[in-house]
């Protein structure tokens, strides 16, 4: 029986005159969790509510604290933790390259307007050289869990991924196709133009990276389904443990030196971040960078949860 | 999975306790915890600690499944809170022990 169902979280219960706030906060639990005590949990909210006193701020918290706790614990099996770790920080490190492009565009002329620059010189370099190890490290831990991952699919799995791997294959196709016919509308453009001060360009590039990213996430989405089901053995899962926290830390890494860079960057020449802007002085606060600033923190923040999942779990294994 | 210990401070220790007397729902077993230890416990805190008791094996569940399901101390969990209890005297003792050497010394040294 679904928890949630039954009980109906956070619904006025008919006599009773009172609506109990807290007890929505129960979906923020893991569902197996909810399936196994949200009825009784529901229960005693209710309990200790009949007399009609409102719910304080206390008690959410408790709940809030305790649902992050169970977050963390996860379920019983350690193989399905490391695996759930995992999914979690691959999909900060899709969210993390999302980011890492807009930084990549943003960052296509700064070395020719600073080219002594050599904080932001070693921070850019820190952050192009971690960002290929993490990739290779997300590559690695991909590679080892194909076996498992082809043996799921013989064994009937397909049908489980089937739709998120049709879009996501709809999503690649498209952004080959809007690769190809960007880059030649962009060999008609001049250099101005194709740095945003042709609108329909811009326009089309923002698109473009919509895709992108759509694309990038969908494949996320197949790769965490099939992480929920595939038994993998357990040296591969040590290895995910392992990777889990390192990409982690990787991401925190490369974030502190994007900031780093940009700080650098905004002191000295503000302009460079904005495609040479010709204003007399240029805001170093480019929302562009301040997205993609805020979406490497909301990765690192969503990576450390998985990791910390993986890490604890490895013990167990 | 590696068993974390009982602490005196321990949520999980007065859900033990509390159940010593008998089988009880969570609703009971705040009251319960709030009557003999003056620890009012948060519904979050009390069914995570639940949780991790039933998962170590130290409680059950009684009857069917339901809204205001009770649960029972198993054998195992009589054991998890006789250990407790023994640490906890250990350090009341010691506690005792020390304080009363300490008021003698203050004693003798007033004298």
């Amino acid at each position: 029986m679904s928890a949630r169902g039954s009980a109906g979280y956070g619904r006025r219960r008919r006599g009773l005159g009172f609506t109990p706030g807290p007890t929505t906060l129960l979906a923020l639990y893991p569902r197996a969790w909810r399936r196994r005590y949200g009825d009784e949990l529901d229960a005693l909210i209710l309990d200790m509510h009949a007399d009609g006193r409102p719910a304080g701020a206390r008690m959410r918290a408790d709940l809030l604290r305790s649902a992050a706790r169970e977050r963390l614990r996860g379920g019983e099996d350690p193989s399905r933790r490391v695996r759930g770790g995992a999914s979690l920080v691959l999909w900060a490190w899709s969210l993390f390259a999302v980011a890492g492009g807009i930084v990549a565009k943003t960052s296509e002329h700064w070395q020719q307007v600073l080219p002594g620059a050599s904080a932001a010189h070693v921070a850019f370099s820190v952050l192009k050289v971690v960002a290929f190890a993490s990739a290779a490290g997300i590559a690695v831990g991909v590679a080892l869990t194909l076996p498992a991952a082809w043996r799921l699919l013989r064994e009937q799995g397909w049908r489980r991924i089937r739709v998120r791997a049709l879009l996501a294959l709809a999503l690649t196709a498209g952004v080959i196709a809007g690769t190809v016919a960007l880059a030649a509308w962009a060999h008609t453009l001049s250099p101005a133009g194709r740095d945003g001060h042709d609108g329909w360009y811009a326009a089309a590039f923002v698109a473009w990276g919509g895709l992108a990213a759509a694309c990038l996430f969908a494949w996320a989405s197949v790769a965490a389904r099939l992480a929920a089901d595939v038994r993998c053995a357990r040296p591969v899962l040590r290895v995910h443990a392992r990777l889990a926290p390192a990409v982690a830390v990787a991401m925190a890494a490369m974030t502190v030196a994007t900031l780093t860079w940009w700080a650098v960057v905004a002191a000295r020449a503000p302009g460079a971040l904005t495609g040479g802007s010709t204003l007399a002085h240029p805001s170093p606060l480019v929302p562009a960078l301040v997205l993609a600033g805020s979406l490497m923190v909301l990765a690192c923040g969503v990576a450390a949860v998985g990791a910390l999942r993986a890490e604890r779990a490895r013990a167990e294994l | 999975m590696p068993a974390t210990k009982t602490r005196h401070n321990d949520p999980t220790l007065l859900i033990l306790t509390s159940l010593a007397s008998g089988e009880k729902h969570g609703y009971a077993l705040l009251q319960d915890i709030e009557r003999f230890a003056g620890v009012t416990l948060g519904p979050g805190t009390l069914y995570g600690a639940i949780a991790r008791l039933e998962d170590r094996g130290l409680i059950e569940p009684v009857g069917e499944a339901g809204r205001r399901r009770p649960y029972r101390l198993t054998g195992a969990g009589a054991t998890e809170l006789e250990d407790a209890l023994a640490e906890l005297r250990t350090i009341t003792d010691e506690g005792g022990r020390r304080l009363a050497a300490r008021s003698s010394a203050l004693a003798g040294g007033l004298a």
